[in-house]
C-alpha cells in the first residue's frame, strides 16, 4: 500500500461520520455500568459507605450545582486550570520551536525535561506552599510545568518531523519568518503537536485537581478531598462526579477542536 | 557558447546569465567541488534542460538560480541583477511532493501569490485560471491526499506558473513518477508551456524528456562539473506524439547518451563504461 492510500484510508475513516451502531453500543455500555454500579451498592454487594449508588450522587449534584460554595469552588478550578494550561501553552510552544531551531540545545536540555516529564512534580507542592502561601500560586506553578512538558516535545517532535521540502519550498517562495511559521510550520506540525497540547490540558487538570485534594483553600479538588476526610461519602463521590464530567466535556471539545484544525488551519 | 567572455558579451539583459560559477562544499570530511566554471544563458523564451550523471550538481546549479544556494564563484545574473537570495521572478518545481496537505488544491496553488501579498481576488482568479491549464477543474476544493502523484505535481506546477515567474526552475519535476505518468505529464507541461513560453531551467536524468521538451540541453561533466556540450534540439514545434520516432529525434538521443555515457562511467569508476 503507497503512502498515498494509506492517507486517503486515514483520511476516509476521518471524513466518515462515527458509525451511529458503535455509538449506540458505547452509550449502552454506559447505562449497564451504571445500572450495575446502581445494582450493586443498593443490594450491599460493594459497601455503601465506599460507593454510593449514581441515583444518589444524582440528587446530591442537583442539590449542590446551585450553591454558592459550589459557583466559588468550581470557579477556581477552573481558572486555576485554564491559567495553568495558558502558561503551559505560551511558554511550552516556543520552548518546542527554541529545542528544534537549536538542535544543541535541545540535545543538552532533553534530558532535563524528560527527567521533568518523569518526576512527580507534586512533591514539590508543599514547599511552594511554605515560599508561596495558602492560594493558588503553587498549584498553578506545578500545574503549568506539569502541562508544559509535554507540548514543549511534542512542538520539537513535530517540527522536526516535518519534511526538508517544505522548508524548500517556502524559502524558494521568499517567505517571510511570520508566514513561514504561521502558513507552513504551525499548519504543518499541527497534527502532531495536538496529542501533546491536549496531553498538556489533561496534566493541568490532574495537577490542578490533585494538589487542591491534598491541600487547598477552595476548589472541587479541595472539597472532595474535605468531604473524603469528614467520610461524607455521597459529596466526596458528587465532586467526583463533577470532575469525571468536566474531564469528558473537555476531551470532547478537544477532540472535536483537533479534528476541525487536521482538517483546516487557515 | 560555453565560456564565459563570449556569453558575457552576448547577454542582453532580461537574460539569465551563468558567469563562470562554481560551487564548493565544505562537508567537514574535506572539500567537494561539486560545480566549476559553468557559463550559460536560458535565452528568452526557451526550454533547458540539463543532464547528467547523478551527483554532477545539476541540482545545486538550479538551487544556484533560485538563490537558495550562493555560489562560492562566479554570479547568477537574472535581467541584469546578482542573484542573491530567492527572488520574486523565479519559480521552483521540486521532485518531491511539496504539495501543502491541509490546504485545498485551489489554496496550493494560490500559495506563492498569497505569500507575496497579491489580493485575494486577484489570486483566485489566477489560481482558477492555472489550475484549469494543468488540467485540475473540478479538483479545486480537494485535499492533496485525495490526489494522485501526477496530480500532485500538477499542482506544483500550477503553483510555479501562478506566480508568472521570469524563470520556471524544475528539478527533476517527473522524478518520482511512473513511466506512463510521466511521459503523460512531460505531453501536458509542453502543452502548457506552449501557452506560457516561461523560460525553464529543467533538470532530469531522463534522456528522452530532455530532447522531447527542450530547445536546448546542457550535458554536465561528472565532478567537479563544467557544461561539457551544449546541444541545440532542432525538433520542430509543437511537438505531437509521434515525435519519439522521428529519426532526429534518436540521433539526438544517441548524441547525448554518449556523451553521458562517458561522463557517467567517470562517476561509476573502471568498468562501468563496458556496460
Amino acid at each position: 500500500m503507497t503512502v498515498a492510500e494509506k492517507t486517503r484510508r486515514v483520511r476516509s475513516t476521518q471524513r466518515n461520520p462515527p458509525l451511529p451502531r458503535a455509538t449506540a453500543v458505547r452509550w449502552v455500555i454506559l447505562a449497564g455500568l451504571i445500572i450495575a454500579l446502581e445494582l450493586t451498592t443498593r443490594t450491599g454487594l460493594i459497601n455503601p459507605t465506599l460507593v454510593v449508588p449514581p441515583s444518589e450522587i444524582l440528587a446530591r449534584l442537583v442539590s449542590i450545582i446551585p450553591t454558592e460554595q459550589f459557583g466559588l469552588d468550581a470557579a477556581r478550578t477552573l481558572t486555576t486550570i485554564v491559567i495553568a494550561f495558558g502558561i503551559g501553552l505560551v511558554l511550552g510552544v516556543p520552548l518546542g520551536v527554541f529545542l528544534w531551531r537549536i538542535p544543541a540545545a535541545g540535545r543538552i536540555l532533553e534530558p532535563f525535561i524528560v527527567t521533568g516529564y518523569a518526576m512527580p512534580t507534586l512533591l514539590f507542592y508543599p514547599v511552594l506552599l511554605a515560599a508561596m502561601g495558602l492560594n493558588a500560586g503553587p498549584i498553578i506553578l506545578i500545574a503549568a510545568s506539569m502541562s508544559l512538558i509535554p507540548i514543549a516535545l511534542t512542538t520539537m517532535v513535530a517540527l522536526n518531523a516535518i519534511k526538508p521540502i517544505l522548508h524548500k519550498l517556502a524559502n524558494s517562495v521568499s517567505a517571510s519568518p511570520a508566514q513561514y511559521y504561521l502558513k507552513v510550520l504551525f499548519p504543518a506540525a499541527t497534527p502532531l503537536i495536538f496529542p501533546g497540547v491536549k496531553l498538556g490540558f489533561i496534566y493541568a487538570v490532574i495537577g490542578t485537581v490533585a494538589m487542591e485534594f491534598i491541600l487547598a483553600a477552595q476548589g472541587i479538588g479541595f472539597r472532595a478531598g474535605l468531604y473524603y476526610r469528614e467520610l461524607n461519602t455521597s459529596d466526596m463521590w458528587a465532586y467526583i462526579a463533577v470532575v469525571i464530567i468536566l474531564s469528558v466535556l473537555v476531551n470532547s471539545g478537544l477532540t472535536w477542536l483537533e479534528k476541525r484544525i487536521r482538517r483546516d488551519m487557515l | 557558447m560555453s565560456q564565459s567572455p563570449t556569453v558575457q558579451s552576448i547577454a542582453h539583459d532580461s537574460e539569465v546569465v551563468f558567469d563562470n560559477i562554481g560551487m564548493t562544499f565544505d562537508t567537514g570530511a574535506g572539500v567537494t567541488r561539486a560545480v566549476a566554471n559553468v557559463s550559460g544563458t536560458i535565452p528568452e523564451g526557451k526550454f533547458v534542460s540539463v543532464i547528467g550523471p547523478s551527483g554532477c550538481g545539476k541540482s545545486t546549479l538550479l538551487d544556484m538560480v533560485g538563490g537558495l544556494l550562493k555560489p562560492t564563484q562566479g554570479t547568477v545574473r537574472i535581467n541584469g541583477e546578482t542573484v542573491t537570495g530567492p527572488r520574486r521572478d523565479t519559480a521552483m518545481v521540486f521532485q518531491e511532493d511539496s504539495t501543502l496537505h491541509w490546504r485545498t488544491v485551489l489554496d496550493n496553488v494560490a500559495f506563492g501569490l498569497e505569500v507575496k501579498g497579491v489580493s485575494k481576488a486577484e489570486r483566485y482568479e489566477k489560481a482558477r485560471r492555472m489550475t484549469e491549464l494543468v488540467g485540475l477543474t473540478g479538483f479545486e476544493d480537494h485535499r492533496p491526499g485525495q490526489l494522485s502523484g501526477g496530480m500532485k505535481q500538477r499542482v506544483a506546477i500550477a503553483r510555479a506558473l501562478a506566480m508568472e515567474p521570469r524563470v520556471l526552475l524544475m528539478d527533476e519535476p517527473f522524478g518520482a513518477l511512473d513511466q506512463q505518468t510521466r511521459q503523460f505529464i512531460g505531453r501536458e507541461l509542453l502543452r502548457i508551456w506552449e501557452k506560457t513560453r516561461n523560460r525553464v531551467l529543467f533538470i532530469t536524468h531522463d534522456i528522452q524528456e530532455a530532447v522531447y521538451l527542450s530547445d536546448e540541453v546542457w550535458v554536465m561533466s561528472a565532478r567537479p562539473s563544467v557544461v561539457k556540450e551544449v546541444v541545440t534540439i532542432d525538433l520542430p514545434r509543437p511537438r505531437p506524439e509521434g515525435t519519439h520516432a522521428l529519426s532526429r529525434f534518436r540521433e539526438l538521443e544517441d548524441h547525448l547518451w554518449a556523451l553521458v555515457k562517458v561522463e557517467a562511467a567517470k562517476t561509476l569508476g573502471p568498468g562501468a563504461q563496458r556496460a
